[in-house]
């Protein structure tokens, strides 16, 4: 059964290489800067009784290819790229996803990485112990405002990434909250649990395969 | 009777019979003892120092330290773990307090709550800037603030009565005897407030209710007139309410929190002049703080929290004058600390620390116009390195008019019981951990054995032996008075401090939970101007005026922006490049602070208003880059104005109303310790007042 989806997986994957190829051959250049606004990636419902937030513990899948929202049934394809639940983020590869998918984290600024850099290595999920995008606060792209209680996605961190199909994307997180505006830190613990897990980011996909953006 | 009178003065040091004028002439004849630990008119301290009197502490209307601290230019009195001060831009860690010369103990994470001080029973207060753990050892990085209360020198019986909003009330009973040899002194002072709440329908109190208890008693025995000894006693007790409700899915559950805390003091000294070049002074004392927290929750097993940390000295200092030119002054003491917690690995084993410590101090006058002092302390602590504290300092006064002052000093301080033992794990909020560095490799090592560690971060094998935080200061100041009139004092200041303790992640555990324990990181500075101003118009009106500029950074933070490695972000969100001049130092800092402050006196009546000034400060780094830049969340600047006035009639009923944060400032974020306009009334009546012949 295993390799059954396995199976389809590879399909769905050269039907999409198939179809990456034929845009790439009308559009050799990469997307123009793509913004992604109020992506809900496991809202909070409830509190442990210990007041430990929760959701329904399902990620929330996007592909970069064709910059749509993917169902959670399609989680063991390769449709999508990235997913993301709380402030927990993989990429589709590794363990995480039947897809060729790594990435890591670059410290400098979105608009002058003009290529994956040369030296780069991508990493793949192996959950739970690491992520090709590490878990957790100041590893790797937010940092936890414990005495405010709020998450700040850190400037200056892009996500380079591989996506299901091979293929490259720089992706920056740009807010956490709801509407794309970090509460103030006077708000109250309601309103900072609940519009929180809403991503904003901007990304640049390169079609050709290549890593040049 | 008359030569006794003259022993205090010689004797006791920390007595000071010094009448305190009111003229500026006359503040310039205070003396002062902290800055040199002997006595020295406060002309002739080549350090900087502020000196409260008494009067200016109950014209300002004060009821706890914090108060009157709160009004001097560049003190800032810090939110968090009590009230806490902040000078020359340095945490309320980095300041020494002391009783009388001897150290209060019992911080929380760091912060000596200034309101366990009352003011009643204060005669002064000296504040020394800059480091002085050349006399003083540990935490003297930013200063030291000795408390000097009331000796007896003649028979007096004082009444006080303070009452104002929320039902705050302030009672003191202060009195002194004096028969023979025998001199005593003793002090109660009762202190109740409703405490207040400045959100709007909130159960949970900004300052709880709080009911609490000083006593001080003090004792001299004059054995003859070359020998004093005294035995002085102060117990302080409180208790606070705290109402804390939690709201879990939107049922709320009120807990019941019961916070009493202790601290008893107990001082002996003997002072001895042998002849007219030596003296010699031995003090043995001993400190205890206790404090017990209780959460009591209709749901569940109550939780405590209990903290006791006891602390004995024994210190013997020696004054050679040698002649006109020369003194030199000399101690060595030992130190036995021990602290209990429930938030160390058994509350039942006490962890100890003995340091034995010695100084030397000279000051010598080569010319009458100049004075040198050059002083060293050594500190061999038991469960820490060493540390070596010198300090030089330089009086020039070419003429009557002016005064120079020169010093650089080294400052330290210790780890304390909480960064070498804390064993404490959060379990509400995500189950985080903070391990004492002594604590941490024990426990994180046998987590690991067991697999219950999942990764160990590069901070881990950084853990080892904590240092001391040092800190080099350089204070060059002066003073200006043309004429009897004005005054004019001014200090700019340079603080380098090296080794900072903070706290960093070094594990995770399997379950992803963090584990903190604390490092030596950073390196800081602060550096800033202070000047004072004071204006006699006239026989009744006066005018004191003082502003500090302050400058702060981090060392490591500096380098990194100017690397190109810390980024910010533009108006649409999108990361950008941090530039330096963005760049807004250490958090909880003001550039610019002021006071002012005009008196009216005549006929035994007073008035004053005074104005406090303190511009914006950074509070959140809300951009998430780690550091504090323009960027960042900021509390507003804000201008506090208190005023009293007050009337003393027949020379022994005094009357005095007064009026606290006039403008009815508040800010419930930055803020929540102040609360908005309050007004007070208070009475003292003295019984007996017998002057000194």
């Amino acid at each position: 059964m295993k390799k059954g989806i396995y199976m389809i997986g590879l399909i769905i994957t050269l039907a999409s290489c198939n179809k990456a190829t034929e845009t790439a051959t009308s559009n050799n250049t990469p997307t123009s800067s793509i913004t992604v606004n109020n992506l809900a990636a496991d809202t909070i419902i409830g509190l442990t009784p210990q007041g430990i937030p929760f959701g329904s513990g399902k990620y929330s899948f996007y592909s970069l290819e064709t910059n749509k929202k993917i169902t959670t049934a399609d989680s063991a394809t390769t449709k999508w790229d990235i997913g993301f639940r709380g402030t927990s983020i993989i990429i589709n590869g590794g363990n995480s996803g039947p897809g060729l998918g790594g990435g890591f984290v670059f410290v400098g600024l979105y608009n002058n990485l003009s290529a994956v850099p040369a030296d780069s290595t991508f990493k793949v999920d192996n959950a739970p112990s690491s992520f090709a995008i590490p878990a957790g606060s100041n590893r790797g792209w937010f940092v936890y405002d414990a005495i405010n209680n709020l998450v700040n996605p850190i400037p200056g961190r892009v996500l380079m990434i591989r996506t299901a199909s091979g293929k490259y994307a720089k992706l920056e997180i740009l807010n956490y909250y709801k509407g794309g505006v970090t509460p103030p830190a006077s708000a109250s613990d309601a309103i900072k649990l609940s519009e929180q897990r809403y991503y904003t980011f901007r990304y640049t996909y390169q079609p050709n395969g290549s890593k040049n953006f | 009777m008359k030569r006794l009178l003259g022993m205090v003065v010689v004797f006791s040091c920390c007595t000071l019979t010094a009448q305190v004028s009111d003229t500026l002439l006359g503040m310039v004849n205070e003396v002062v003892v902290t800055a040199t630990k002997t006595e020295r008119k406060l002309s002739n301290v080549a350090v900087p120092v502020t000196i409260i009197n008494q009067k200016k502490i109950q014209q300002a209307g004060s009821v706890r330290l914090n108060d009157i601290l709160q009004e001097q230019t560049g003190i800032y009195m810090t939110n968090g773990f009590g009230t806490g001060v902040q000078m020359q831009g340095l945490n309320p860690d980095y300041t020494l307090i002391l009783i009388d010369g001897e150290p209060l103990i019992g911080r929380t994470a760091g912060v000596l709550d200034l309101n366990r001080i009352t003011v009643g029973n204060i005669k002064q207060i000296e504040i020394v800037k800059g480091p002085s753990s050349s006399l003083y050892g540990s935490e003297a990085m930013a200063g030291v603030i000795n408390i000097i209360t009331d000796k007896p020198n003649r028979n007096t019986l004082n009444l006080s009565a303070r009452y104002g909003s929320y039902n705050t009330s302030d009672i003191n009973l202060n009195g002194s005897i004096r028969k023979n040899k025998l001199a005593y002194q003793g002090f109660l002072n009762n202190y109740a407030t409703d405490g207040f709440s400045i959100r709007p329908n909130s159960v949970e109190r900004s300052i709880a209710p709080i009911k609490r208890f000083t006593m001080q008693h003090n004792l001299n025995y004059y054995l003859s007139d070359k020998t004093n000894a005294s035995l002085n006693f102060r117990i302080n007790d409180e208790k606070i309410i705290n109402i804390i409700a939690v709201t879990n899915n939107g049922i709320v559950t009120t807990s019941n929190g019961i916070e009493k805390n202790k601290d008893h003091n107990t001082t002996f000294q003997l002072a001895h002049r042998f002849n007219s070049h030596i003296k010699n002074t031995s003090r043995v004392y001993a400190t205890r703080y206790e404090s017990l927290q209780e959460l009591v929750t209709s749901n569940g097993a109550p939780y405590t929290d209990y903290f006791k940390q006891q602390f004995g000295r024994i210190e013997n200092q020696t004054d050679f004058i040698i002649n006109d030119l020369l003194e030199v002054n000399t101690g060595v003491g030992y130190i036995k600390e021990s602290a209990n917690s429930t938030r160390y690995d058994k509350s039942e084993n006490t962890k100890t620390n003995q340091i034995g410590y010695a100084f030397l101090q000279t000051e010598w006058k080569p010319f009458t116009q100049l004075t040198v002092i050059a002083g060293a302390r050594f500190d061999n602590n038991e469960l820490y390195a060493a540390a070596f504290s010198p300090k030089l300092a330089v009086q020039y006064k070419p003429s009557s008019a002016f005064n120079l002052k020169a010093s650089i000093g080294r400052g330290f301080k210790a780890p304390d019981f909480r960064q070498l033992y804390l064993n404490f794990t959060n379990t509400a909020a995500g189950g985080y951990s903070v391990f004492g560095t002594v604590e941490a490799q024990k426990i994180i090592t046998q987590l690991n054995s067991i697999g219950q560690i999942a990764s160990l971060e590069n901070d881990f094998y950084r853990l080892g032996e904590l240092q001391p935080e040092f800190s080099t200061g350089i204070n060059f100041g002066g003073s200006f008075n043309p004429n009897k009139k004005i005054q004019l004092t001014f200090n700019l200041f340079r603080n380098n401090i090296e080794n900072l303790i903070d706290n960093r992640l070094v594990a995770f555990r399997t379950g992803g939970s963090q584990i903190f324990s604390y490092l030596n990181l950073k390196n800081a500075y602060t550096e800033g101007l202070e000047t004072d101003v004071q204006f006699q118009f006239s026989n009744t009106f006066n005018i004191n005026a003082g502003y500090q500029f302050l400058l702060s950074g981090d060392k490591d933070e500096i380098k990194k922006i100017e690397e190109g490695k810390v980024f910010t972000r533009d108006e649409n969100g999108f990361s950008r490049l941090m530039q330096k001049s963005e760049y807004v130092g250490l958090p909880n800092r003001s550039k610019h602070m002021g006071n002012l402050k005009l008196q009216y006196e005549k006929n035994n009546a007073f008035a004053n208003i005074r104005f406090i000034y303190r511009s914006k400060w950074a509070v959140t780094d809300t951009d998430g880059n780690g550091l504090f830049n323009t960027n960042d969340a900021f509390a507003k600047g804000f201008v506090q104005i208190n005023t009293a006035i007050g009337k003393t009639i027949a020379k022994k009923l005094n009357l005095q109303i007064g009026v606290n944060n006039l403008l009815n400032y508040t800010d419930i974020n930055n803020l929540p310790n102040m609360p908005g306009r309050i007004f007070y009334t208070t009475i003292t009546y003295q019984f007996i007042q017998k002057n000194k012949k």
